[in-house]
């Protein structure tokens, strides 16, 4: 709200720089030197930014800082620079206003320019709105993108918000002016819902152009609606979206741009709202964005810095090159979260700051490991991998590890060998035991994966078995999957307990597997796809068809043992006529076994990268970060050393590809398919 | 439907009348399980804990009582003795009154600790009973089994009984006395039951016989006292349950054996000389036989164990078996598999014995 | 029409037909007008219930047999509603308090509460008591059978409780020393194939002695499987031969040939394919313990003498740990690939041994 309110409120001179985004307009403001002046200073060097902008207005500045409360998105265009302007956000200030200052990659930038372009031009042969969906995690850039082509391509943006109160919509006439045509009737929002709300904002900015507030001629008919946020209603029901947008489609005039954020939950975001048949049957076109790679987000850093330690004249401390590269690891590939550290780092007590840096350094090389570039000289020097938290302690972001790599992690466990003189040999009679050092820690991934330990330690018990290739190696990862389970099975210590039982597991799979001992001897297996478990479908039904059993057959008053191991196997052998169907259903079912085949009964549940938490278990990982692994960005030196990329990683680096995302609405029909059984046997 | 529901018997009902003629003749007025008819009435009769009966005997003669702890194992007379004892205390008037019994299947969370106990505390207790006689001036609370507390409970307790002592005293009853924080056995005087002495647990059970006019062979009594291992209650319950089973007939040796459950010792050597020279097949077949005749396996395990220990095997092959027998023990504790416990037993056992000849 | 194994089943203590001793002593005791609590214990298809039935008709009567079915629902101190089902006659009451899973004990002592307190016992009846059944006591938790020992004293003038299970083993030993234990053993081969005989005989089917004793040894004396095989075979083959094959189930079947499986391959895609069918029987509901012991007799089968010991070892460790833990497959899967990996040791060694 605060966003829109503010845009009645500014004063109709600066308004057109809020309003238009095209700089065309602005006659005498900063945005259009700003502009030209940052496709100069593409390379990074920004010393003169802070005095050319020195004059600007300072009157923009609260209005400012009010929107950002509302929103902390990149949301206005131009960059600010004033003197007494500390404590402005870097990240407004420093947005991106071209497409090379983008830190998204090119290639993305393309899909989404060119599609834009054919859509905006091409609208008098299509009949009718076309949609975009752009999708990744939050703080890769992906509604700067749109900003920034915007401004380039010369086209409106008509953005929705939620109202955060209905009533808003009659009391505050002035809060509509930009976002909805002032000329349609505000009375007629009162009492609708949201959803309401919603569908009448895309039909009308679907008619209306935007209020050219400043009367000059630049503005055209050239615009895009961009929606961010979804009225909540659409979260319970999607199907409500999907009828707009069908309405939409066949009617609308314009672009339509969606953006969501993945998040690890996986099911929240584009899944949920539009689920793969609508994307098809809308032609809804979707461009799904990767995480910010660290050299991107490396280079975006160090422009930031040069631009205000020249400006601040040392009351701002520049943090190294080793502390920038700390925060890009720590973000973990979203660049806004990267900034807005940057800021706090340096902004606080010089030497308070550099002391807890010289303390980070040591312990940053996990970190860096996992997500991103660092020096080899540091890598070398660390010896314990398990002081990644420490790193987190400026500003840093909580790396969350999709499940599909965290398993990776473990199921592939990458090892670096050890330097000749520091080996430390284990006596001739356990060298059987012998382990190179494990470039990973697992109790961080199994933290990381935002699940509980015993729901990790099911994923990998589906999946392990195709890392090995031994059966004795097979047998003794087993055996510790059963001590895990054993740990974590008296519910009175169980809390104290989940946390050993999911080391024990990880690590017992990770030392289980002799043949991945060596670092040289790693690649062996290659890619596998990886499975959801099945154990909590056939835990379900075991228990749901022993109850099942248990009512239908009450009136033999056998033990259950009895009941389901004798008579219903014999039942189903005998013809026996006193049944009812719901019983001869029962015994269709459970009594007969398919015999001398191998089952299909089970379907395998391919694990998408970004697939998240099993449906029933709750996970509120809001966060949708993932770990910045891009292999071909990467310059990690070391990455060569370790060993093949995990399939994670190959797979991320396929995602540089456009469609290279999984497709996770198949895996979630075949669980629903599979939910549907179950409920035929709760008819019974 | 209603045949659907008789599932279990038919539906002959010709026996009814017969049945239910036979049956009313010999009604009886009252029947009472022989535990609770020859629990003893006051604390005098008592058998075999001289310590707590002396401090409980004082404390009828009008000294204070301090707080209880009995601990020892099952049937050793811990509830009965504390109930005899404020029995004799309160006179049948005043005994609803003044104590309170909590055991295991009332409702003992920390809650009702914190209410029952508490508002029972904290009544006042004449000296006086009402017939006249000298009553102590406080009231009993007995807590049964109470090693099945929570530990949150017992701790909510031990303020509670600091707090009421003047007008309260606890009486603590358990089987294991290390399951009891330490808080609460300090503040209490421990009390241990032995197991009872085969003589003493003869000499009651004799005089049961003799009341209940029942005919038996001393070695029937024998085998009882040695079955029942100090644990009168159980003594007297297959005393019961033979005289019952067997109508007017002799209770002999083999009557309890089987009431006892215990496996007939030649089942048990024919086991042994299996695993001595037999082969797997064959103590398979008979590990399976012993359970499919409904042994239990823990018993089985018992006496097993007497005859390895007395067996001809060297120490360090007793030992090894041994070791599994506490593994086994311990499994079959927490359920699992019996066949599957025995037979890793035996096969030990098979190991060991064919490694020495 | 019914089954075989309900049709004939036998209504009073002097119509059963084999243990008729026990029964005698039975009888013996029901007449004595009073009646200590039992517990009835041996294993599954032995006869326990049918026995207890017997005597419960024994003492109350025909109107033992009005069976109702009852859905009770208790509410537990913590407000937790707990649904169970029941089965009751006018004067007894049976429960398998194990269904409430780890509320047993609020079950327990609620149901055995109200029996006892419920004084409306009809006037034409014999006993000043009732009885409870208490199914599957084996398989309570520590906690409710430490709460049935003192509710059993207490309530003892107007309820009797009948415990029955199959191991006693998992009953506290308060609980033995409380209740007269009866121990059920499994008809003996011969037995199993007179009832069978009798049976057959009463429906005017001839069975062949032979057969007869062939599915009495193949049930492994339980009874009830016995009589759902012959009828089984009544139902594939009528007049019987005495060769004739006599139907297993299903999961039988399945899990012979999973066990085949694993003793021709071991190789981690073999436990894949184990692992699948381990599924496949638990969603056939067949019980994990079940499986395990089936697998093992089977196993056991398909090796060597000394092996032979080393594989029940596992299988009783594996086994211990199914009880303990929470997901059955770790631990069978865990016991699989055991297998696999001593097999396949034994089977190069022996294949070593051979070629020197």
């Amino acid at each position: 709200m605060s966003k829109l309110s503010l845009r009645g409120t500014a004063s109709s001179g600066k308004l057109n720089s809020w309003v238009e985004p095209s700089f065309g307009g602005l006659t005498e403001s900063s945005g259009l030197s700003d502009f030209s002046q940052k496709k100069g200073q593409r390379s990074g060097e920004g010393k003169g930014k802070g005095q050319l902008f020195g004059s600007d207005t300072s009157s923009k500045r609260p209005k400012k800082r009010r929107a950002d409360s509302g929103a902390s998105d990149f949301r206005s265009l131009c960059i600010e620079v004033s003197p007494d302007d500390q404590d402005e956000p870097w990240v407004d200030k420093h947005r991106p206003c071209s497409q090379a200052e983008l830190a998204v990659h090119k290639k993305k930038i393309e899909e989404v320019e060119n599609w834009i372009r054919t859509h905006l031009d091409s609208k008098t042969i299509h009949k009718g709105g076309t949609i975009l969906l752009l999708t990744g995690p939050s703080g890769c850039g992906k509604t700067a993108t749109v900003r920034v082509l915007a401004k380039e391509l010369d086209y409106q943006i008509q953005e929705w918000t939620n109202p955060s109160i209905v009533s808003e919509f009659r009391t505050d006439d002035s809060s509509f002016k930009d976002t909805f045509d002032p000329n349609s009737r505000f009375n007629s929002f009162q009492g609708t819902s949201q959803t309401g709300a919603f569908q009448e904002f895309l039909l009308r900015a679907n008619k209306y152009n935007c209020l050219q507030m400043s009367g000059d001629s630049l503005a055209t008919d050239r615009k895009i609606i961009l929606v961010e946020d979804f009225p909540n209603q659409f979260y319970r029901k999607p199907t409500c979206l999907h009828d707009i947008l069908r309405r939409f489609v066949r009617t609308g005039r314009c672009p339509l741009v969606f953006i969501v954020s993945d998040s690890l939950s996986g099911d929240r975001g584009s899944r949920l709202l539009f689920p793969k048949e609508v994307q098809e049957e809308l032609k809804i076109s979707n461009v799904s964005f990767n995480p910010i790679a660290p050299t991107s987000t490396m280079k975006v850093l160090s422009r930031i810095v040069a631009i205000e330690a020249g400006k601040s004249g040392g009351t701002i401390s520049a943090p190294d090159k080793a502390a920038l590269e700390l925060l890009c690891s720590g973000s973990s590939g979203d660049i806004r979260s990267a900034i807005n550290s940057l800021q706090f780092s340096s902004l606080t007590d010089h030497s308070l700051e550099k002391s807890l840096w010289a303390a980070k350094k040591g312990k940053s090389t996990a970190a860096s490991r996992k997500a991103g570039p660092k020096p080899k000289a540091k890598s070398r020097s660390s010896r314990s991998v398990d002081t990644l938290e420490g790193s987190q302690a400026i500003g840093g972001k909580d790396a969350s590890l999709f499940l599909f790599r965290a398993l990776g992690k473990i199921l592939y466990c990458k090892r670096e060998s050890f330097e000749a003189s520091e080996v430390p040999r284990l006596p001739g009679h356990l060298s059987e035991h012998q382990r190179d050092k494990l470039l990973v820690d697992p109790e961080v991934v199994v933290e990381r994966s935002h699940m509980s330990g015993e729901f990790f330690t099911l994923y990998l018990q589906q999946n392990y078995v195709d890392f090995f290739s031994d059966v004795d190696d097979v047998a003794r990862a087993s055996d510790y999957l059963s001590d895990a389970d054993c740990l974590t099975a008296e519910w009175s210590s169980r809390s104290t307990m989940l946390g050993y039982g999911s080391s024990v597991a990880t690590r017992g799979l990770i030392h289980a597997n002799s043949a991945r001992a060596k670092a040289d001897c790693q690649s062996s297996v290659g890619f596998k796809p990886l499975h959801k478990p099945h154990w909590l479908l056939v835990n379900k039904k075991y228990r749901e068809n022993c109850q099942a059993a248990q009512s239908l057959f009450v009136s033999f008053c056998l033990t259950p043992v009895g009941l389901q191991t004798e008579l219903v196997p014999y039942l189903a052998k005998l013809n026996n006529p006193m049944r009812n169907p719901a019983q001869i259903a029962f015994l269709q079912d459970v009594g007969h076994l398919p015999l001398r085949k191998f089952p299909g009964r089970l379907k395998l549940e391919a694990l998408g990268d970004k697939d998240g938490v099993l449906l029933h278990e709750d996970s509120e990982g809001e966060d949708p970060a993932s770990e910045a692994l891009h292999p071909k960005e990467t310059t990690d030196p070391d990455s060569g050393t370790g060993a093949e990329p995990t399939p994670s990683c190959s797979q991320e680096a396929g995602a540089e590809l456009p469609m290279s995302q999984p497709q996770p609405t198949t895996t979630e029909a075949l669980l629903e398919e599979e939910d549907l059984l179950i409920e035929e046997y709760d008819s019974d | 439907m209603q045949a659907f529901l008789k599932g279990t018997s038919s539906q002959s009902i010709k026996l009814q009348k017969d049945k239910a003629a036979g049956s009313s003749g010999e009604k009886k007025p009252k029947a009472v399980p022989w535990v609770e008819k020859y629990r003893p009435k006051c604390v005098d009769d008592v058998a075999y804990q001289e310590e707590v009966v002396a401090v409980l005997k004082k404390s009828l003669e009008g000294a204070d009582l301090p707080n209880l702890l009995f601990y020892g194992p099952p049937g050793t007379g811990k509830t009965s003795t504390i109930l005899a004892a404020a029995r004799e205390l309160y006179g049948p008037e005043l005994y609803r009154q003044r104590v309170l019994e909590l055991n295991a299947s009332d409702e003992r969370g920390i809650q009702v600790v914190r209410k029952k106990v508490k508002t029972f505390a904290q009544l006042t207790a004449a000296g006086s009973r009402p017939d006249g006689k000298p009553c102590p001036p406080f009231k009993i609370i007995i807590l049964d089994e109470a090693d099945s507390m929570t530990n949150a409970a017992q701790a909510c307790l031990r303020r509670t009984m600091e707090k009421e002592a003047r007008t309260t005293r606890f009486c603590l009853i358990c089987n294991y006395v290390s399951r009891i924080i330490e808080p609460l056995t300090s503040r209490c005087s421990k009390f241990r039951f032995k197991p009872l002495a085969n003589g003493i647990q003869e000499e009651r059970i004799l005089e049961i016989c003799k009341k209940e006019n029942l005919k038996y062979t001393q070695q029937g009594i024998d085998e009882l006292v040695r079955v029942s291992e100090g644990d009168l209650r159980k003594a007297i319950t297959y005393l019961q349950s033979a005289a019952r089973l067997n109508a007017d007939a002799e209770i002999t040796e083999s009557i309890i054996l089987e009431i006892a459950g215990v496996v007939p010792p030649n089942v048990i050597d024919n086991l042994l000389q299996i695993c001595h020279k037999g082969t797997f097949d064959k103590m398979q077949i008979e590990v399976k036989n012993m359970i499919d005749d409904g042994y239990a396996a823990t018993q089985i395990l018992n006496q097993l164990h007497d005859c390895i220990i007395e067996g001809h095997l060297n120490d360090k092959q007793k030992s090894v078996v041994a070791e599994k027998m506490a593994v086994v023990d311990k499994n079959l504790a927490d359920g699992a598999d019996e066949y599957l416990q025995l037979m890793s037993l035996t096969s030990v056992i098979m190991q060991q014995a064919t490694q020495s000849s | 029409m019914s089954l075989w194994v309900d049709k004939y089943r036998p209504t009073s203590l002097a119509k059963l037909d084999y243990h008729k001793e026990q029964a005698n002593k039975l009888k013996n005791l029901v007449q004595c007008g009073d009646f200590p609590h039992l517990l009835v214990y041996g294993p599954s298809g032995a006869g326990k219930k049918t026995r207890i039935m017997c005597l419960l008709r024994e003492l109350y009567g025909a109107g033992v047999e009005k069976l109702r079915i009852e859905h009770q629902s208790i509410t537990a101190p913590s407000k937790k509603k707990i649904e169970i089902n029941t089965v009751a006659s006018n004067y007894h009451l049976e429960v398998n308090p194990s269904d409430a899973g780890n509320s047993d004990r609020v079950v327990i002592q609620e149901l055995i509460k109200t029996m006892a307190q419920s004084q409306q016992i009809q006037s034409s009846t014999q006993r000043e008591f009732k009885v409870v059944l208490l199914t599957e006591v084996d398989r309570l938790t520590k906690d409710a059978q430490h709460a049935l020992r003192r509710t059993m004293e207490k309530y003892m003038s107007t309820c009797r409780l009948i415990l029955c299970c199959n191991s006693m083993s998992k009953v506290i030993s308060p609980i033995r020393s409380r209740c007269l234990a009866v121990r059920v053993p499994l008809p003996s081969v011969e037995e199993v194939c007179s009832v069978l005989t009798g049976i057959c005989k009463k429906e005017g089917l001839l069975l062949p002695a032979e057969l007869a004793r062939q599915i009495a040894e193949r049930s492994g004396r339980n009874l009830r499987k016995a009589l759902l095989m012959c009828e089984a075979c009544r139902v594939q083959q009528y007049p019987f031969s005495a060769d004739q094959e006599i139907p297993e189930t299903d999961w039988e079947v399945y899990l012979r040939e999973t066990a085949n499986a694993i003793v021709s391959q071991q190789s981690p895609q073999r436990l894949l394919e184990v692992r699948a069918r381990l599924y496949e029987l638990l969603t056939h509901c067949i019980p994990p313990e079940v499986i395990m012991r089936g697998l093992v007799t089977e196993l056991l089968g398909n090796c060597d003498g000394h092996l032979k010991g080393e594989v029940v070892q596992m299988a009783a460790h594996y086994e211990h740990r199914l009880q303990m833990g929470s997901k059955a497959i770790y631990h069978l899967e865990a016991f699989v690939a055991k297998f696999m990996a001593i097999y396949k040791k034994f089977m190069e060694d022996g294949l070593d041994n051979l070629m020197f």
